[in-house]
């Protein structure tokens, strides 16, 4: 540990803490616009001049110490910045004195004069560190009376960002993060001086499915999301703590939502998993939740077309139509890799009930980017596997289901995907006597099925994930569903209970505790102790890890 | 555009100048490419990104950033006039615009067409309107006027470090000096000469109290360039005998000398060369600064083309000392037959063994390379230089981490050093780390160059033992004195970042007498020794030697401003403070001289001084802020005269927001954008 004197007090930091980050955690934040955690630092933006010193040191080079036995502090006269150093042995550190201060409002007043007055259209006010800065350091009222330097606006960078060059500060936040993180250099400076502004180079876009992040960092509105772009207040938005559900990565994010309708989705920070940053892909794959043509309740078939019925009705329907097929082989299910924990368990407990003895769950593999996005394109395919509902292959038994339904050997299918992305076709699929599917969209399954029952989608449910590597994470419901649609788990536990009776589950915590006490893998965990963070579950090798993080994962220091 | 082999030939010869990295050879290849098709097209960018292995984004950043690189043709005949302070006062805007006329183009019309910037023409880039350099300080070069039969083009440039022999213009390649401005023979003779300035002897004998050792063959009868020449004179003796020495020793005899760079920095070569560890792993660079141009600046130039082997010997023997196996020499764009020469010189000198591999049989190989700036004043501080030799925008770096003896060219331990500063080290090894510290003052050893310029009779540079002259001796007896009936106003004496000293200020100087006592005398500007220390304790510098003389003649705000536009063109943009600041401070005073000055301008002007100075990632920031800071404390009159106007209400918000959403056809439909391609839906 190292000793650091911040404002007069003495406190120890690990051997390779940023100054700038030291004084966060001792509780004195230091303005920055250009500094990021995750990112080089050019030390450019000016704002976090701090004072700084270190030991003075005698004739016999030893440290002289004061009176209180700590050493005394030789305080360099030119303010420092605080963003690219690490702290050392002795070093003094203040961070509001009147020099400090008079940097700070210096460099405010500088980054104003060629600012727009846009606050009032501008998407980033409410999150805009220049306006939260300015209220803080800056100057009411302006000293610049000459032409501002006019700069292009409303520029389309790439297909999701939108650029304001007026309003960028030059912390070359954004050129870092393309180059250093996306391995994709198409941001960059041209001219020079004052009129220096952020582009692309005509032939190139900036196309990349990282690109939003870069309006995350943006610590200005320079950056806006085309998509986000003067829909909504941030200040109106409701944050939800989640994951993503694309991928097997799960990235942390933080779900922006106002009166049942979902604005944007951002990344949250979480270094064991996506660090900062979540692919644009992902993010903007929402659109689907608010759907016209969502089911807004369960539906059975009535004649030809499906009808929409109350739920006893189509529970009961479904358990019906079930129990006829229970424990023979004439009944096969294709459950997915993409429910949640909770809701696996429950299916493996209905298959149980019905005796089901094929199951599967069907694979999604994609390119592996070499950035977050891996080969699997499910969110819970540990999940699956841990739980029994898929084997060391996901999808393996698959061709044997599309087989027996080809031959009609299977007559009834419990179906949890669309059954004609896994491998049987369509007029195989109108030959089964009877299809129970669960799902929030129609698909080509839903149009033949005999009961659909209309569920939740991920922004709608609570419920946890396992990610490729073994990180349980917990989704969390930020609106609620439209319609009657129910809960996944809710509409499953009805279904068991009117297949084989009473199971003593009430609340999705009644399932996880269930699931702990059958699988030892969750031993000791609930859903409130895998935190906003998630918990490592298993190691690499599927096996449970040692956990030490169950009970109180450790916060890490906030982000820029 | 057609790249023939014979062009790609050259280009991948020049890339070989880069072993480290092949970025490196970006300002090299749109070098090239200007000089073969004119201008930089589009292509040129896709081409050069391509070969080096970049993104066109790596290329345009460069090209937008370093101004003699141009996106549109110029005309057949280019002139550059030099637009700088001691051009200016020797008529300099005059001479554009005498110029202009003589070649056809509208100068009226291009003063009048306030494009670009104003507008937010995204165009802007491109403008050809000349005038906006000066009122708004075009962005990354200088709009270049043409004539509409395109023979000729005209750009203001900045100092061409010739200050001494204002004003000055180059015409294509050519440089010529003293255009006067009311001699139109002279500026036809300049339109139509095929003779350079530069490359044409001159000779004049040293003035009697100079001691010529850096620029002992300077305007030398019967001297050239020539390496034969170099030979005749005792050319490259000292590297035969530094070769024979232990490296340590050569470094402790540079640090015995008590030398001190002479690019403006004034830090002890001794010391800097002992960072560099004598079992460093790394390979250790050492670079050239050749890019002078600190405005009033003037004396790398005549080595460059007069005695380039006196500095291959100087570079040759610190690489040795230093364990450097690979120099590069950092020359500004606008030598380019300095350029030239040293090119030659170096083949001269790698045909004859003293460069190349196993120099004269010593085991010792060293490659030395020209590399060739673009027109950007920042390439001349150490870190933005080496960015800039790695092929990219010269953007300084932050001290720490990246001291160049630790972190310097492609993250390794780097020497810079000055062109007088590594001539100064053949000296040094000839006669002796003791001995050349007998020349000067103790901590102010040795001769240094003084250059002058302005409002004296004899302008030029002069070589003397430092701190052996006055001010007073040297612009009185020296530069010949003032111009007739005229009397001293002020002095920069050390580039025009040095603070100005203003007649019959008084000062204070600490002094060790003969008995070893200090002892405070006062004295006035022209008592001021000139030397490092004494000009330090007078609060200004000797930084680069370039002395800039004003008589009464000058308008004290017309001259800030002039610097003002100065730092605000060569700001590398990287920082706030420096970025903003300097063209604030520049629009400051172009609105006093303009009439618009208000009351409150000359403490604005202090106080946005104050803000930058010691707040910036370079020194530039200091050199941006120390003129308006010592101007306007010390000619307060003369800025209170411009600021007579009342401070107006503060401004109405430029446009109000309702007309904003109606011009940016703002959306507040939920869904209504498409975000552009995605991956597959997740359906849960
Ligand atoms: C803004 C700025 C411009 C500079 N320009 C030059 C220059 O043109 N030539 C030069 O030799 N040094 C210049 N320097 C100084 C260099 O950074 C560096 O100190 C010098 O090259 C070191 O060499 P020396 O120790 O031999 O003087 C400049 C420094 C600053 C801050
Ligand atoms: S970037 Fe910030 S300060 Fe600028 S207009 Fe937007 S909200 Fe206001
Ligand atoms: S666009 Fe935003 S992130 Fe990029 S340099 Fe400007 S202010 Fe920084
Ligand atoms: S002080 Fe000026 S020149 Fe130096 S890095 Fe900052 S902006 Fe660039
Ligand atoms: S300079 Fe430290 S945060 Fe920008
Ligand atoms: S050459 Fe013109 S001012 Fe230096």
């Amino acid at each position: 540990m190292v000793n650091v004197q911040i404002d007069g007090v003495w406190m120890q930091f690990p051997k390779g803490t940023r100054m700038i980050e030291a004084c966060t955690q001792a509780g004195k934040f230091i303005p920055r616009y250009c500094y990021h955690p995750k990112l080089s630092s050019p030390g450019n933006c000016r704002m976090c001049l701090i004072e700084m010193g270190m030991p003075k040191m005698g004739p016999d080079r030893k440290p002289v110490l004061g009176a209180d036995g700590k050493p005394e502090i030789a305080w360099i006269p030119r303010p420092q910045i605080s963003c690219a150093q690490d702290i050392a042995e002795g070093m003094g550190i203040r961070t509001s004195s009147p020099m400090v201060e008079d940097c700070r409002k210096g460099v405010m007043e500088f980054l104003l004069i060629n600012h727009p007055l846009d606050c009032p259209i501008c998407d980033q006010a409410g999150e805009c560190r220049l306006q939260e800065f300015s209220v803080e350091y800056g100057n009411a009222q302006s000293r610049f009376l000459d032409q501002k330097v006019k700069k292009p606006k409303n520029v389309e960078l790439g297909p999701r960002v939108t650029l304001d060059a007026e309003r960028c500060v030059l912390c070359s936040r954004c050129i870092r993060f393309m180059k250093e993180v996306a391995n994709d250099d198409v941001l960059g400076f041209v001219d020079r001086g004052s009129f220096s502004t952020i582009a692309c180079h005509p032939d190139r876009q900036l196309d990349s499915n990282y690109s939003l992040n870069t309006v995350d960092i943006c610590p200005v509105g320079a950056l806006t999301s085309s998509d986000f772009r003067f829909k909504m207040r941030v200040w109106f938005l409701k944050e939800t703590k989640s994951i993503d559900v694309n991928d097997g990565l799960g990235c942390n994010i933080t779900i922006g939502s106002r009166e049942n309708i979902i604005y944007r989705i951002t990344p949250r920070e979480n270094n064991d998993v996506n660090s900062c940053w979540m692919p644009d892909s992902h993010r903007l794959n929402f659109k689907y939740l608010h759907n016209e043509r969502r089911f807004l309740g369960p539906q059975i078939k009535t004649g030809s077309s499906l009808a929409p019925v109350e739920w006893p009705v189509a529970i009961n329907r479904a358990a019906e139509q079930l129990k006829k097929y229970a424990l023979t082989s004439s009944l096969a299910m294709i459950a997915s890799a993409r429910m949640t924990n909770e809701e696996l368990f429950l299916v493996g407990r209905l298959a149980k009930a019905l005796g089901i003895q094929k199951f599967d769950v069907l694979p999604r593999v994609g390119e592996a980017d070499g950035i977050l996005i891996p080969a699997d394109r499910n969110s819970n395919t540990s999940g699956a596997k841990l739980l029994g509902l898929t084997g060391e292959r996901p999808g393996a038994r698959l061709p044997e289901i599309a087989e027996g339904v080809r031959t009609g050997a299977i007559k009834a299918l419990l179906c949890f995907e669309d059954a004609t992305r896994c491998g049987i076709s369509e007029t195989d699929l109108a030959k089964l006597e009877s299809i129970v599917t669960m799902d929030i969209l129609p698909n080509k399954t839903t149009a033949l099925a005999s009961v659909v029952l209309a569920s939740s989608g991920f922004a709608e449910k609570r419920g946890s994930l396992i990610n490729i590597n073994g990180r349980l994470q917990r989704l969390n419901r930020a609106i609620s569903a439209p319609g009657e649609a129910r809960d996944d788990w809710e509409i499953l536990r009805d279904l068991i209970q009117a297949v084989s009776g009473s199971n003593g589950i009430y609340m999705i915590e009644d399932v996880f505790k269930q699931m702990a006490e059958e699988v030892s893998a969750f031993a000791g965990l609930s859903l409130s102790k895998i935190g906003d963070l998630g918990v490592q579950l298993l190691s690499g090798d599927g096996k449970a890890a040692e956990r030490l993080d169950a009970d109180q994962p450790v916060a890490k220091t906030p982000t820029a | 555009m057609t790249i023939t082999p014979e062009f790609e030939a050259q280009i991948d010869e020049v890339i070989t100048h880069y072993p480290v990295s092949k970025r490196s050879a970006s300002l090299p290849l749109l070098h090239l490419f200007q000089e073969k098709f004119g201008f930089i097209s589009d292509e040129a960018i896709a081409w050069i990104a391509n070969k080096l292995e970049l993104q066109p984004i790596n290329i345009l950043e460069l090209v937008t950033f370093y101004p003699m690189f141009r996106r549109s043709p110029a005309g057949q005949t280019h002139i550059r006039v030099c637009r700088t302070l001691s051009c200016a006062m020797g008529g300099s805007y005059e001479l554009r615009d005498k110029i202009a006329n003589a070649c056809g183009i509208d100068i009226e019309k291009w003063k009048a067409n306030f494009a670009g910037r104003e507008t937010g023409d995204e165009e802007h880039t491109h403008s050809t309107d000349l005038e906006q350099h000066h009122v708004h300080n075009a962005g990354h070069g200088n709009p270049i006027a043409v004539s509409a039969d395109g023979k000729y083009s005209i750009e203001f440039v900045e100092c061409l470090a010739s200050c001494g022999t204002a004003p000055v213009a180059m015409v294509n390649d050519n440089f010529y000096e003293r255009v006067d401005p009311d001699k139109p023979d002279r500026i036809a003779e300049i339109l139509e000469s095929r003779e350079s300035d530069a490359t044409k002897p001159k000779i004049r004998p040293p003035h009697p109290k100079e001691k010529r050792v850096v620029f002992a063959n300077i305007d030398r009868e019967g001297w050239s360039n020539d390496i034969e020449t170099y030979l005749l004179y005792g050319g490259y003796q000292e590297l035969k005998k530094a070769l024979t020495m232990p490296r340590t020793e050569i470094v402790d005899e540079v640090k015995k000398s008590g030398l001190r760079g002479r690019g403006g920095a004034g830090f002890s070569c001794g010391m800097k060369w002992g960072f560099i560890k004598p079992d460093e792993k790394k390979p250790v660079y050492l670079i050239c600064n050749a890019d002078e141009s600190e405005p009033g600046t003037f004396k790398d130039r005549y080595i460059i083309h007069q005695d380039p082997h006196q500095l291959l010997e100087g570079m040759i023997i610190s690489c040795y000392a230093v364990n450097a196996r690979l120099a590069y020499i950092y020359i500004r764009g606008e030598f380019p037959e300095g350029a030239q020469i040293l090119e030659k010189a170096l083949a001269q000198a790698r045909a004859k063994g003293f460069l190349g591999k196993n120099i004269l049989g010593s085991g010792f190989d060293c490659e030395i390379y020209v590399h060739r700036g673009a027109g950007a004043y920042i390439c001349g501080e150490e870190t933005g230089l080496i960015e800039s030799l790695e092929g990219k925008r010269a953007y300084p770096r932050i001290k720490p981490p990246y001291f160049p003896a630790v972190l310097g060219l492609y993250q390794s331990p780097t020497i810079v050093n000055n062109v007088e500063t590594l001539c100064d080290i053949k000296h040094i090894v000839k006669m002796g780390g003791v001995e050349y510290a007998k020349l000067g003052k103790p901590n102010n050893t040795g001769t240094r160059i003084l250059c002058v310029s302005g409002d004296v009779t004899r302008p030029g540079y002069y070589e003397l033992e430092v701190g052996a002259v006055t001010m007073g001796e040297l612009i009185n007896d020296i530069c010949g004195g003032l111009k007739p009936g005229r009397k001293l106003k002020a002095v920069i004496p050390g580039g025009s970042s040095a603070k100005v000293l203003k007649a019959g200020e008084k000062y204070k100087l600490k002094e060790k007498q003969a008995d070893g006592l200090m002892a405070e005398r006062e004295i006035t500007l022209e008592d001021i020794p000139m030397d490092f220390d004494s000009l330090a304790a007078c609060g200004s510098m000797a930084g680069s030697g370039g002395v800039i003389v004003m008589d009464d003649s000058r308008d004290m705000v017309e001259t800030l401003n002039n610097i003002n536009e100065f730092y605000a063109h060569e700001s590398c943009g990287q920082c706030t403070p420096c970025r903003e600041g300097s063209l604030w401070m520049k629009k400051i005073t172009d609105r006093m001289i303009a009439g618009g000055g208000v009351e409150r301008d000359p403490a604005v002007l202090k106080s946005v001084a104050d803000n930058i100075a010691g707040r910036t990632i370079c020194a530039f920031g200091e050199a941006c802020s120390w003129p308006t800071q010592s101007f306007v404390a010390k000619f307060k009159e003369e800025f209170d005269n411009y600021a007579k106007k009342p401070v107006p209400p503060p401004m109405p918000p430029e446009y109000n927001p309702d007309e904003l959403i109606a011009k940016e056809k703002i959306e507040t439909v939920p869904g209504a954008r498409n975000g552009g391609v995605m991956a597959p839906a997740a359906t849960k």
